[in-house]
């Protein structure tokens, strides 16, 4: 970790430590007992972290690992040898089956979500000829990897004092599977454990108990319905260093009529004349993008069950194209009361749910499909 | 021909359950024999050096890159690894065994004559040798291991081991642990692979030394010691090798040095019945050299199929004709 650049964040958390007798304290307990992570409780909290947790398992491995050793036969052989060695593994895992008891959903449950990939967007219709935009997000191969529950999860380094103990568990989520050539051992058991294959992206959802999943149970996109409200959070379009203009919208100066070199500038900074400083905040050019955000309430139109796509109303979801997105249930009070009258799949959706199977696409009542005839307009003049 | 097979002629029969040390070996344990025989090797080795009354030259001719040319080196003495240290380093350390003459030589046994020596290693073109010679120094340390990982209560006496064969799977020593009904749990097995595997963070030579087969039975204190000598060319001599502080017979060659290995695993131990010898263990295990390095998953792999049992043969004795016409094979 930059010990050098944290080191009065290092003393700042020192200090508050003793005054609250942190000995007794668990956290600080184990935090203490491993040297490289004494300044982790502080530092975690910044807008953008470029290295991994420490806690996390080292994930990647030498690349030159069975490159150069293994003839191309080979390397296939083992490649095919451990897809069907996880196929057989899923296929047999008892973790699939729904859980024994499933709870009734609640305005206080937290259900977990998915982990999918923004597709792009696309132009979609309603029923009296108002034109949207979607985003399509994919839910590629989810499943759920791991579940701790609230007592144990309070006591983690990675918890924030801010959840409150005792209320939530988290549920580590992950997205396409990929072979285990790519990773470390560390890595690969995390998933193995549960008897599933690596995964490529692994996130963690904040749930109540009565909403817990069995680890090994696939999530598809119908964990959703069609006409719920979801949050997407995702990381935005890195842009790089860029100045005031493109980042914080201002309007630099006259292009012509003799300006010498002012054209994007900043102008002044300074705070007033009874602060003769500069204020914190001062908005300056620097590093654009690349940050957590969530967009709020968005509606399900349309659900893809044969692909597992959502069908999102905006066409401003975080991140580039391909980009890993966090779908949840959204937290707002947005149309809560119709929540309550038809409330979601608990914890999860299971193929058992339905007799029949679903169709391939699902539609809300408002939207238009094209299967259907023209929609057509009386002209008011006809009146 | 699996140079430590045991042979009794019909008289020694009766006293089957002989094997390769004594019989009185209730209250001996493995490392005071281990220490005996380290100084039985080391007089040895000390007083073969002293008989060099002269020191001869020899013309070696270096075959192979980086540069060939012609090295004049004390007879007797030097070895393909002295040889290797005045050509280039990446000789030294990558070199596992030598070609003198066309025949597999022992980095670390020295050079009777004016030859042509070449190096192998494990990324040449055809790693046949190399590939054997290391199969056959995981048997070697098998050797070690067992004598190492048990209790003293427990002497474990090995039997042999039979020649190496890559496409089997996994290398192999029979040995009697006397220990009828011990099935090793997975932790115990890693127990006995990290005995190996920690070879590898040291630079332990394997010293060959042709011994007469007289000052083998000294050190063995096996009866069939002459029939094994009388195999050999000169009809009396051994070859002996020492890593460390184990030695054992075998034919060798083996690799240059411990440092050498990159993976050492014991995968299983089967249950055995030889008709001489009554119930052996044969243990099995795999290895990979430092050259080679493959992911955790491939080795866990090879690991798996190691654990089946190995289809070499059995310890058995054989007649002294029939083994005089596979010598001669």
């Amino acid at each position: 970790m930059a010990a050098s650049m944290m080191s009065w964040r290092l003393s700042v958390s020192l200090r508050c430590g003793q005054s609250a007798s942190f000995q007794q304290l668990d956290i600080f307990a184990r935090v203490l007992a491993q040297p490289h992570l004494t300044q982790l409780h502080i530092t975690r909290g910044a807008r953008r972290t470029c290295k991994a947790a420490p806690w996390l398992s080292k994930r990647t491995v030498d690349h030159k690992l069975n490159e150069e050793v293994l003839t191309t036969e080979s390397k296939e052989f083992l490649k095919n040898v451990a897809i069907e060695r996880f196929k057989e593994r899923m296929a047999n895992s008892p973790l699939k089956d729904a859980p024994a008891e499933r709870h009734q959903w609640t305005p206080k449950s937290l259900r977990t979500g998915v982990l999918a990939i923004k597709l792009g967007v696309i132009p979609q219709w309603t029923k009296d000829g108002h034109r949207f935009t979607c985003t399509l997000l994919q839910v590629l191969d989810n499943h759920v990897v791991r579940y701790i529950p609230p007592e144990e999860f309070s006591k983690y380094p990675s918890f924030k004092k801010k959840w409150r103990k005792n209320i939530f568990g988290s549920l580590v989520v992950g997205a396409l599977s990929t072979d285990p050539f790519k990773f470390s051992k560390g890595y690969n058991n995390l998933c193995a454990k549960v008897g599933l294959p690596p995964k490529r992206k692994l996130t963690r959802f904040l749930v109540t108990p009565d909403a817990a999943v069995e680890p090994g149970t696939p999530l598809k996109a119908t964990h959703f319905k069609v006409g719920d409200y979801v949050d997407c959070q995702a990381k935005t379009i890195g842009h790089g260093f860029q100045g005031v203009v493109k980042r914080w919208g201002f309007k630099g100066g006259p292009a012509s009529h003799g300006t010498t070199k002012w054209h994007r500038r900043t102008g002044n900074i300074g705070g007033g004349r009874n602060k003769a400083a500069v204020w914190k905040g001062r908005k300056m050019p620097g590093h654009m993008g690349m940050e957590w955000r969530t967009l709020k309430a968005l509606k399900i139109w349309r659900i893809n069950t044969k692909y597992n796509v959502l069908y999102v109303m905006g066409q401003n979801v975080p991140g580039p194209v391909h980009c890993y997105v966090r779908v949840m249930d959204s937290r707002t009070l947005f149309r809560r009361k119709e929540r309550i009258q038809r409330p979601p799949h608990m914890p999860t959706f299971y193929p058992e749910d339905v007799d029949e199977p679903l169709p391939e696409e699902i539609f809300d009542e408002e939207m238009f499909k094209f299967t259907e005839p023209s929609i057509t307009f009386t002209d008011k003049k006809d009146k | 021909m699996p140079h430590n097979v045991i042979h009794m002629n019909a008289g020694r029969l009766a006293s089957r359950l002989v094997r390769r040390f004594c019989t009185q070996a209730k209250s001996l344990s493995n490392s005071e024999v281990t220490k005996k025989r380290n100084d039985l090797f080391t007089k040895e080795k000390a007083r073969q050096i002293a008989n060099i009354s002269r020191l001869e030259k020899i013309q070696v001719q270096h075959i192979g890159p980086p540069e060939e040319c012609t090295l004049l080196m004390n007879k007797g003495l030097s070895t393909p690894f002295n040889c290797a240290m005045h050509i280039q380093e990446l000789l030294v350390t990558r070199s596992v065994v030598a070609l003198v003459n066309g025949q597999p030589w022992d980095m670390h046994k020295p050079l009777v004559e004016d030859c042509e020596l070449q190096f192998l290693h494990f990324k040449d073109e055809d790693a046949k040798i190399p590939n054997e010679v290391l199969w056959r120094t995981g048997s070697y340390i098998l050797g070690y291991v067992l004598e190492n990982a048990f209790k003293d209560n427990f002497y474990v006496e090995l039997c042999s081991f039979p020649k190496p064969d890559v496409r089997s799977g996994s290398f192999v020593y029979d040995a009697d642990l006397k220990t009828q009904h011990w099935q090793p749990s997975p932790t115990e097995l890693n127990c006995l692979s990290a005995i190996g595997f920690k070879l590898q963070c040291y630079d332990i030579k394997f010293e060959p030394l042709e011994v007469d087969a007289s000052v083998a039975l000294t050190m063995f204190k096996s009866a069939q010691i002459p029939e094994i000598a009388a195999t050999s060319a000169t009809g009396n001599t051994i070859t002996v090798y020492r890593m460390g502080t184990h030695i054992d017979i075998t034919r060798g060659p083996l690799i240059a040095s411990t440092n050498l290995i990159y993976r050492y695993s014991v995968t299983a131990i089967h249950d055995i019945e030889s008709p001489d010898y009554g119930p052996l263990k044969r243990v099995q295990g795999i290895i990979m050299p430092q050259q080679l390095p493959i992911h955790y998953w491939t080795y866990e792999f090879l690991s798996e199929r190691a654990t089946k049992l190995n289809p070499a043969p059995v310890p058995s004795l054989k007649s002294k004709q029939k083994l005089a016409a596979e010598n001669g094979s």
